[in-house]
């Protein structure tokens, strides 16, 4: 449970200015340890996996060159780490750092924090986007895909994504309210449709498609490569680059869409701007890793509890505990069962189903539907 | 100087509010009373830009729907009737959003203490690291009036006077608290600013309001010093209630009034 006032938290800690109420210097505190927990969960993975492939070896001959012994870096395990792990470490990093800014944005946007993409249908109306391309590339949508290349993908499960979280704003905000219950509605309504549209979309796909899209939809980060990276990379970047700028007015948003317009939050542009952010970011990590649930909700509400709702604060750290479990979770998945691999979208369901379960069990009667 | 002109608002084919002018100078305090569903809210509604209006609005000469957010956001505050919050803020931070979302006008150096010292004048010292949503309904009111206060805490800043919209502040609130928002509010006005307020009780408005603007069914009814509006016949035909202002209830009956307080 959490304490009646924070003072006395704040309190033990020495050599920071103490002031009631103010959680900046812990919420920057909590951002510099985030980082160097991602930092090392990074080296970590990427000396882990089902080779033996030594990446500190790597590391080390970068740093100081080649030292006796340690010259004849076999080009198997150059391969292994540049070409299998390091992409998939970025991938992972940028996934997870999208899918749990994303989260916060939304839950900020919706004033609650049960928002999730993947809740509310924006990860399935992505979905439907890149099936389209996966499915019609080659016929029906054949100069759109030719036309973009490999942006094709991440652009069109932008577009799907960026479609159904317009229609659930306009759905379940009325005169600047936006109702909590409508919205968890109409996400599963949108929801059903858009896994009903892929149905049929599957359903047209040829043997080749069909194997591409079971890899897809499982939810995967095995596929990583460098032309994923380049092609999902720079739209999740910059919509997250986005998003700081976001922060004073999403916290505004707290108390009213109202009230943020007397603070003098430009409430309408902020909207527009949070949920195109937030569909680029989406669907960019759709696209390249199919459907990972649960850190939009579990990595936000973990980070509220630990450095208060300031957005400010919270989207950085968002970010980078976003990064750090994504990366946790894809060392179970590749780990668990090995040889084989489980995809990471059972491991985050696995482990992030009951902790919604328990958010809800604490929430009672706080959280009105 | 607010000023508005034929101000009107419709929602759907309703229309809630018609044809009001209502103009409050610097250093007043203006009431709007009037019955539930009078219309009161809606103006107020319109006088800050949150609901589309037709007529005019103006703020210091300047027509209010030509104001970016960030300006009008510099000129007045907005106390709204209540707040719910779904995320766990501490007191302080509530408060800190009034400081960085308007121009309080103190010098730099003080702005890191001034929730403090809103929270200090709205009497909920100490309270700045609990958080909202465990606070009473009362104290919560009182908490968004210091956020309100720091969004514009000198009421006169570059020359121009700036105004507190006040929608029912003391409506949750205990006698001790009603009489120390209301003094807030009338030593804003004092020292220069505005206040629009929708008060319910007379007493209180008769007290501290230098102008009274009484709504009935969207349409201003009257307005003007107490003295002048607070009269037996516009209370039966607004409140449709026969009550007579002044009177003494019987010998044995107590009653209390706020202006009884000692300073």
């Amino acid at each position: 449970m959490v304490d009646g006032t924070i003072a006395g938290l704040t309190g033990e800690e020495e050599g920071v200015r103490h002031v009631s109420g103010d959680r900046s210097a812990r919420a920057l505190l909590a951002i510099g340890a985030l980082a160097v927990v991602l930092a090392v969960t990074a080296l970590f993975s990427l000396t882990w996996g089902a080779s033996d492939a030594s990446a500190l070896g790597l590391v080390s001959n970068w740093l100081f060159g080649a030292t006796p012994g340690n010259e004849a870096l076999s080009v198997r395990d150059s391969i292994i780490v540049y070409d299998i792990r390091l992409p998939r470490i970025i991938l992972g990093v940028l996934v997870g750092a999208a899918l749990a800014v994303s989260g916060a944005v939304m839950q900020g946007l919706f004033r609650n924090p049960l928002a999730d993409p993947g809740l509310v249908g924006v990860s399935a109306g992505a979905g439907l986007g890149a099936v389209s391309v996966i499915v019609l590339g080659g016929t029906f949508l054949a100069p759109f895909t030719a036309l973009l290349g490999s942006y094709a993908l991440p652009l069109a499960a932008f577009g799907g994504g960026l479609v159904t979280t317009i229609i659930l704003y306009n759905v379940a905000t009325r005169q600047g309210r936006t109702s909590i219950a409508t919205m968890l509605l109409a996400g599963i309504a949108l929801g059903a449709m858009a896994i009903a549209l892929t149905g049929i979309l599957v359903y047209m796909a040829d043997d080749r498609q069909l194997r591409d899209l079971t890899f897809w939809q499982l939810g995967s980060l095995a596929g990583a490569t460098w032309l994923k990276i380049a092609a999902a990379g720079p739209i999740i970047v910059i919509a997250l680059a986005t998003t700081p700028f976001l922060a004073k007015g999403l916290n505004a948003l707290a108390l009213g869409e109202a009230t943020a317009s007397h603070l003098g939050v430009p409430v309408q542009r902020l909207k527009y701007v949070a949920i195109v952010a937030v569909s680029a970011a989406i669907g960019a990590s759709v696209a390249v890793s199919g459907g990972i649930g649960f850190i939009g909700i579990v990595v936000p509400h973990l980070l509220r509890l630990a450095i208060g709702p300031d957005n400010r604060y919270l989207l950085p750290a968002s970010a980078l505990l976003g990064a750090c479990l994504l990366l946790l979770a894809d060392a179970v998945s590749r780990t668990i069962v090995a040889p084989a691999e489980l995809p990471i979208g059972i491991v985050t369901a696995a482990v992030g189903g009951p902790f919604f379960l328990w958010i809800l069990l604490r929430k009672r009667g706080v959280v009105d539907l | 100087m607010i000023e508005a002109h034929q101000v009107s608002v419709s929602i759907g084919s309703k229309r809630i509010v018609s044809n009001v002018d209502f103009t409050v100078r610097p250093g007043e305090l203006a009431a709007i009373v009037g019955p539930n569903g009078s219309g009161k809210t809606t103006f107020l509604k319109a006088l800050t830009g949150e609901l589309h209006y037709s007529g005019n609005v103006s703020l210091n000469g300047r027509n209010a729907t030509a104001l970016k957010p960030w300006e009008a956001a510099s000129i007045r505050a907005v106390l709204p009737q209540s707040t719910a919050l779904s995320f766990p803020f501490t007191v302080r931070e509530i408060v800190k959003l009034g400081v960085t979302g308007g121009r309080s006008g103190v010098p730099s150096g003080e702005a890191d203490r001034l929730p403090e010292r809103a929270l200090a004048r709205v009497d909920l010292e100490g309270f700045a690291g609990r958080f909202y949503q465990e606070l009473s309904g009362g104290e919560q009111q009182r908490v968004q009036l210091a956020r309100v206060l720091c969004q514009v805490w000198a009421p006169v800043l570059d020359g121009q006077p700036r105004y507190l919209f006040l929608d029912e502040p003391v409506s949750s609130l205990d006698i001790k608290h009603q009489l120390i928002i209301m003094n807030i509010a009338r030593d804003f006005a004092r020292r220069g600013g505005g206040v629009v307020a929708i008060l319910h009780d007379l007493n209180l408005t008769a007290m501290f309001a230098d102008q009274i603007c009484v709504m009935h069914r969207g349409r201003l009814a009257a307005s003007g010093s107490p003295q002048a509006v607070l009269t037996d016949d516009l209370i039966e035909q607004v409140f449709g209630c026969r009550l007579r202002v002044g009177a003494l209830p019987a010998a044995n009956m107590p009653f209390v009034l706020p202006q009884s307080a000692v300073a």
